[in-house]
Parts: C-alpha cells; sequence; structure tokens
C-alpha cells in the first residue's frame, strides 16, 4: 500500500479496549507511528491540551462521562486544536439523534463503524489535501485576519481547481458577510444557485435578507428551507432568530421544539428553549427542558450555574420551594467557591425563604447576595444583576436596586431585547414602567452625545468628537454605538491626518472591546477592512 | 411489555433498536477477526471469508435502518456537491477486500473533475451494496464509470459475468412486491439503491436505477442516474 500516516500526531479516543486495539492496528498497518490513546472523554481533553494533533479519531460513545461531541464540542470552545487538525467523530449508531448531534458540532468527518484502513486512509488523504491547499486562508481566519483571509481566498479562486471551487466560493461568501460585504455574499450565491438548488447558499441568501433586515423576506427563506430540508439544524437556528426579531416569541419555542425532537442533545438550544418558554409562561415546558439542560450540563463546557439558577427559579415561581432549595444545593455541590454561583443561590434562597415565611433566612441570604454582588462587581452577568435588583425591591432595598438597574441601563442602553428583559422583570413584581423615564432620558443623551459627535466629525474636527466620546463612554462604558463611532472616527483620522503609534493602538484596544461587547461581527468586518486598506497604503508610503 | 406490541407501533422501534444493538456487536466481531487475520501471517481463507460475511451482514443492517428512517418518516437527505471520484472511492475502499480476496480486476474510469450532486453518504452505500455484488458474481473484472448525459449523471457499474436472471430484469425495482424476497436472493441492495436515487431530485425530475446485461465486459450492467 502506498499511503502512509508516517510523522502524524495521532489521538485515539474510545472507551472499548478491543476497538482501540483494532484502531491502533490500523493505524499501524497505514505506517503511523505516533499514536496516542485515551479511554474516556476527559483523558482525551487532557491529550488535546497537551499536545498538537494531526489527527483526532474520536469514538461518539465514551461510557459515562463526555461523549465524543462533547469531547469536539470543548476541544473547539477552548481552542485547544488548531486549523490543521483533522477531527474525526466515529459512531456504531446510525439514529437520527445520533447523526445529527454529532453533525452539529461539526467534526472534519463523521465515519461510521465498522470501517477499514483503506476508508479511513481515504478520507485522511482528502481532507489533508484540502486543508494542505487552504492551509493560508484558514490561518488568516484563526487570527482574525479577515482582509488576508479574503485576498488568499480570491487568489485561490482564480488559480481554478474545479474540485475546490465550490468549497472556496462557499468560503468566500462566508468571508465577504463576516466584512459587511453582503453584496458580494448575495452575487456569490446567487451564481451558485444558478447552477444547482444547493441549500447553503439558499440559506446564505435568507441570512443576508435577515440581516439587511428584510426580516419578513428572511423568514419565507428559512420557512421554505426548514420544510425543504429538515435535517439541517442551521435552519432551525436562523428561523427562531427571525422569530425572536419579530418577538414572536411561541413561534420561537415551536421552532426549537422541532430542531431538539430531531437533535437532543445541544445543551445550548435546549437552554434557548428553557428560557423562551420561560418567558412564554409555558412553565412545564421550561421546567423540563431545563432539567434537560442541567442533565446534559453534567459532561459539556457549555455547562452553567445559570442552568441549575434557571431550574430552582422556576420551582420557586410555582411554589415548589423544597424542589429549589434541593436544586441550589445541587448546584452548590456541582460548583463549590464558585462566587457566580453562590451570588446566584443566595439571590434565589431570598426570594424562597421569603416565600416560605421566614424573614430571617431570606434577610440572610440577600445581605449575602449583596455582599457578594459588590465585590464581583462589573464582572456579574447582567441578568443576575437584574435578578439582585429584582430581590432587593421585593425585600425594601430600593436603593440598592435603583444604583444596580442605573448602571445597566447605562451601559445596555443600545440593546432593546435586554430593556425588555428589564421591563418584563419590573412587571412581574407590579412596578409597571418603573425605569422608563430614566431609559427614555438616557436614550435621549445617547443619542444627543451621537448626533454632536456625527457634527463635529463632519466638521473634521476630529478630536473633539473623540473627546466627546471618551467622556460619554465613562458614563456608559461598553456602549456598543459608541464604540463603534469612536472607531470610525479614529480610522478617518487616520486617513486624513498623520499616522501616529498612540492613535494606532488606540485602534487596536477598541476593536478588541468592540469585540468584547459583542458588536455585530459584520458591522466590525466593515471597519476591519478598511483599516486594513489604510495600514497597506500607510506601509507602502513608508 | 404490553402483550401486543404491533399495535401499539412499537415493533418498528424496537427492530430499529435492535439492529443498532446488532451493529455494535457486529464491529467488535469484525475488530477481533481483523486482530486475528493480522496476527497470522498466512491468510486463512476461513477468516477472509468470515470477515466478508460480517461486513455483509452490516450492509444489510445499515439498509434496513435506512429503509425504517424512511418509512417512519425521519429521514431525508443531505445534499451537497461532490467530487464524483470520491464517491467511487468510498464504495470501492468498502469492497477493498473483497476485491482482493478474489483478485478481481477492479478499474475505475472517472475524470476527477465531475461533480455530483447528492447525499454522499447514502450514495456511496449504496453503490457498494451493488459493488458487493458484482464482486462476487464476476470472473475477473469489474468496471466502474461514471459519464454526463442532458440532465443527469450516471454512474455504471459493469462486470464479466453470467448477468442478471431473467426474472430479475423484468422485475420493477422499486416495486417492493415485485421483488423476490422469498428465494433468498432478495435484491435488498438494489431495492435500496432505487429507493435512495429516487429521493434525489432536481424539479420534477428524480434520479432512478437501470439494470440489463449489456455490460461492455459481457455480464451485468448497472445504471444509476442522478438528477
Amino acid at each position: 500500500m502506498s499511503y502512509s500516516l508516517a510523522g502524524k500526531n495521532i489521538l485515539i479516543v474510545e472507551d472499548n479496549p478491543v476497538f482501540r486495539k483494532a484502531m491502533r492496528d490500523m493505524l499501524y498497518s497505514l505506517r503511523a507511528d505516533v499514536v496516542v490513546e485515551a479511554d474516556n472523554g476527559i483523558a482525551a481533553i487532557d491529550a488535546v491540551a497537551k499536545s498538537n494533533f494531526d489527527i483526532v479519531l474520536c469514538d461518539y460513545n465514551l461510557g459515562p462521562g463526555k461523549n465524543g461531541q462533547q469531547v469536539l464540542e470543548e476541544a473547539r470552545h477552548r481552542k485547544l486544536i488548531d486549523y490543521r487538525c483533522v477531527f474525526i467523530l466515529i459512531s456504531a449508531e446510525q439514529s437520527t439523534s445520533v447523526v445529527l448531534g454529532a453533525m452539529d458540532s461539526k467534526p472534519d468527518e463523521y465515519l461510521a463503524k465498522p470501517f477499514n484502513a483503506q476508508q479511513l486512509m481515504s478520507r485522511l488523504t482528502r481532507h489533508f489535501e484540502r486543508k494542505d491547499y487552504l492551509a493560508n486562508v484558514d490561518k488568516a481566519i484563526a487570527k482574525g485576519d479577515l482582509p488576508l483571509a479574503i485576498l488568499l481566498c480570491d487568489q485561490l479562486l482564480a488559480v481554478g481547481d474545479k474540485k475546490m471551487h465550490l468549497h472556496l466560493l462557499k468560503m468566500r461568501a462566508e468571508l465577504a458577510i463576516s466584512a459587511g460585504d453582503f453584496d458580494k455574499a448575495g452575487q456569490i450565491y446567487q451564481e451558485v444557485l444558478q447552477h444547482r438548488e444547493l441549500p447553503w447558499a439558499r440559506l446564505g441568501l435568507s441570512v443576508i435578507d435577515f440581516q439587511n433586515n428584510n426580516i419578513e423576506q428572511a423568514l419565507a427563506g428559512f420557512q421554505s428551507l426548514v420544510a425543504e430540508n429538515p435535517m439541517l439544524m442551521e435552519c432551525y437556528d436562523w428561523l427562531s432568530k427571525t422569530y425572536e426579531a419579530l418577538d414572536q416569541y411561541h413561534d420561537v419555542e415551536n421552532v426549537l421544539q422541532q430542531a431538539l425532537e430531531l437533535s437532543p442533545q445541544s445543551i445550548l438550544r435546549q437552554k434557548k428553549l428553557a428560557e423562551t418558554a420561560d418567558k412564554n409562561g409555558n412553565l412545564e415546558a421550561a421546567e423540563k427542558a431545563y432539567k434537560t439542560v442541567v442533565k446534559l450540563g453534567k459532561h459539556s463546557v457549555h455547562r452553567s450555574c445559570s442552568d441549575f439558577a434557571g431550574l430552582a427559579k422556576l420551582q420557586a415561581k410555582t411554589n415548589a420551594s423544597n424542589e429549589a432549595l434541593k436544586t441550589l444545593a445541587q448546584m452548590r455541590e456541582e460548583y463549590a467557591n464558585h462566587p457566580e454561583a453562590e451570588l446566584r443561590a443566595s439571590t434565589l434562597e431570598a426570594d424562597v425563604y421569603k416565600a416560605l415565611g421566614n424573614e430571617e433566612l431570606s434577610q440572610q441570604a440577600l445581605q449575602k447576595a449583596l455582599d457578594l454582588c459588590g465585590s464581583l462587581g462589573n464582572q456579574t452577568p447582567r441578568d443576575l444583576q437584574l435578578e439582585v435588583a429584582r430581590t432587593c425591591f421585593l425585600n425594601d432595598e430600593h436603593g440598592r436596586a435603583e444604583a444596580i438597574l442605573q448602571d445597566l441601563i447605562h451601559c445596555h442602553i443600545d440593546d432593546d431585547r435586554f430593556l425588555d428583559d428589564l421591563r418584563r422583570m419590573q412587571s412581574g413584581i407590579g412596578m409597571d414602567n418603573h425605569s422608563e423615564i430614566l431609559i427614555q432620558k438616557t436614550k435621549q443623551a445617547l443619542i444627543a452625545t451621537n448626533n454632536q459627535g456625527v457634527a463635529l466629525y463632519k466638521q473634521g474636527k476630529f478630536k473633539e468628537a473623540l473627546d466627546l466620546f471618551e467622556q460619554a463612554i465613562l458614563t456608559m462604558p461598553d456602549n456598543k454605538t459608541i464604540i463603534v463611532n469612536m472607531l470610525k472616527i479614529l480610522i478617518h483620522d487616520l486617513k486624513a491626518n498623520e499616522f501616529s503609534v498612540e492613535k494606532n493602538q488606540r485602534v487596536k484596544a477598541l476593536f478588541q472591546k468592540a469585540k468584547q461587547a459583542g458588536v455585530d461581527q459584520h458591522k466590525l468586518g466593515i471597519l476591519q477592512m478598511e483599516y486594513a486598506k489604510l495600514r497597506q497604503s500607510q506601509l507602502a508610503k513608508a | 411489555m404490553p402483550a401486543n406490541i404491533e399495535n401499539n407501533g412499537l415493533f418498528p422501534t424496537i427492530l430499529a433498536s435492535t439492529v443498532h444493538d446488532i451493529k455494535n456487536s457486529l464491529s467488535t466481531l469484525l475488530a477481533l477477526i481483523r486482530q486475528t487475520l493480522a496476527k497470522q501471517n498466512n491468510c486463512s481463507d476461513d477468516l477472509n471469508q468470515l470477515e466478508f460475511e460480517a461486513a455483509r451482514i452490516n450492509h444489510s443492517l445499515m439498509q434496513l435502518l435506512v429503509m425504517y428512517k424512511i418509512d417512519s418518516q425521519k429521514f431525508s437527505l443531505l445534499i451537497d456537491e461532490y467530487p464524483a471520484i470520491d464517491i467511487i472511492r468510498e464504495a470501492v475502499d468498502q469492497q477493498a477486500r473483497l476485491s482482493r480476496l478474489n483478485n478481481i480486476d477492479l478499474q475505475i474510469a472517472c475524470d476527477d473533475e465531475v461533480m455530483c450532486y447528492c447525499d454522499y453518504p447514502n450514495v456511496s452505500n449504496a453503490l457498494a451494496s451493488v459493488l458487493n455484488n458484482a464482486l462476487r458474481y464476476t470472473k475477473q473484472t469489474v468496471l466502474i464509470s461514471v459519464s454526463e448525459e442532458i440532465g443527469y449523471l450516471r454512474i455504471t457499474i459493469e462486470d464479466d459475468g453470467e448477468g442478471y436472471p431473467e426474472h430479475f430484469l423484468n422485475a420493477d425495482l422499486n416495486n417492493m412486491a415485485d421483488l423476490d424476497w422469498v428465494s433468498g436472493n432478495t435484491g435488498l441492495g438494489l431495492y435500496f439503491v432505487s429507493v435512495i436515487a429516487e429521493l434525489h431530485k432536481r424539479g420534477d425530475v428524480c434520479g432512478y436505477v437501470q439494470v440489463d446485461n449489456q455490460s461492455r465486459l459481457g455480464g451485468a450492467r448497472f445504471n444509476l442516474f442522478l438528477p
């Protein structure tokens, strides 16, 4: 046989010793020389954390603990495997739920047991060829260098390898979307569709509709995609996102239910379902979903103490106080010495004990929560801050509650969805429209600052505009609109005036901040492209 | 467990989960056979035969599972465009041992640049089972070729064996009732591939299968047409 795996660093993840040995023998027959083995999910994660593998062959069923899908999710999430690694998920199971779940975690390949050495080698060869061909583009993407990735992709497209052509076009369109260049992406998808009815191109067009705010059109597109391609899980996610944009939360719930019936292992989708059902007042469904989330979370990188808190909160809502306390005890066990978990637990306990008529314990819990909230400060997740504020109101700690809300409103004034959550919280405790004046005032302040800044900018007064926004960001930290505006001004300043290291550093820091604040990728992409062009001409001059 | 499972519609589910269970055992069995094979340098015919039979059982089970999913409406294709040669390679790789076992000259005529619009795993599995048949009934040579016809991609598997029996050629492959399920030579593989072919659609046109004895090599000829 001419094939060879010599010199490749290979990891086998398999709990069954017979298969492990069979797989090892198979690899040796393909001339592999570096083979590492792991017999469970945690050992697999340890192995990929320690060394870079060229190939990971991971079984889906790994006995108790993490399954193969969870290993892959964690490895990707924690960036333990890089773009060169070929990750193959293996399973003897072919049930829809396993296959779709596996696809959800996007392995390079899904291989059904049993398979032979030739099959394995052919697939590996194909992936190595493809990865070699795309290495530079993938590297640029991994580094977050969008302009370079686009440039390299265009160069490859110009060469015109027919076998890679479609794959490249798909990649190029996705890059265009990241760069906010929807026209280019749309053009590519149209071109592909003229030749063939491919679901991913159809999906791409609807995504563009969504991003361009043609929500009704996007909705129609996603609906027909789901009807025609019931196995494409991405379509369900986009469809539910679209319903969300239309505030049709019952439809969001239905779509998520549909998706989870097909692929029940997805913890993030399950979590979304739990939250949505809770919002819809569908408490039974919410509780069931939260229970599943907690169960799935046991071995998942996406687990969070907020899952337990969500469940306990529901139980408290349905007056199952003892159940709620049990859930919180379980949460403390799983998240020992975890300040956020302790804060969530104490906040909820204050509610539960109050409901049980135990004022003393309720006060104790609230005090503990407030202390923790103080020490966690800005690191407290915003949903949790809302919870704390709510509990403060209920316990007549109005001053504390108002302080928290004021901060939250200032930080998230341009996030309407979050403001709705805030309003919902207040309505829930009989305080309808309580913060409306502050919200409106803050909104107006933002608009005023924005208008003033833009006016200064248009007059070419970059420094003044920038100073204004710097001032504003002190009272509205992490405000996306302001960050994006500052970036625009700085980039234009660099274009119009002389280049300085200092300004350049400020741009880089703001890009970082924008990413952290969660500015839409395509909005950032536009600025990144502009900045890259600027840097190039700068370098050319130098 | 209810006394009458069929009335509760449970039977298909039990069937499917049993098949999954058997597949797991079969995978272990195959792994053990391969390990034993690897230990023995002088290739034992019996072990080879054992491996081949186990692989064949696995194929039938896999087809059964897909049929079950189609029947219970839990199935849809995942379609994209792939190089045709990759799909053929996959089928050939699956049957690699059989072609070596019988010393068969397996030829492939497929241009690297021909693309195929299909569900990759299901089409290659279906082709593998047809290929399995060809490899068993041929004398010496099997030829797989790909050609582009108006509106279709055509994948042809030809051999130099005795050809399909008369009753087979007259049967409607898309009709379960027309196939000879009793005599043993059920044609499950061919039925499977025709079901999969039919699920491939482009507008009003769908894929289909054709069998005859017009092989250029003198035996049976199988054609899969994908729109």
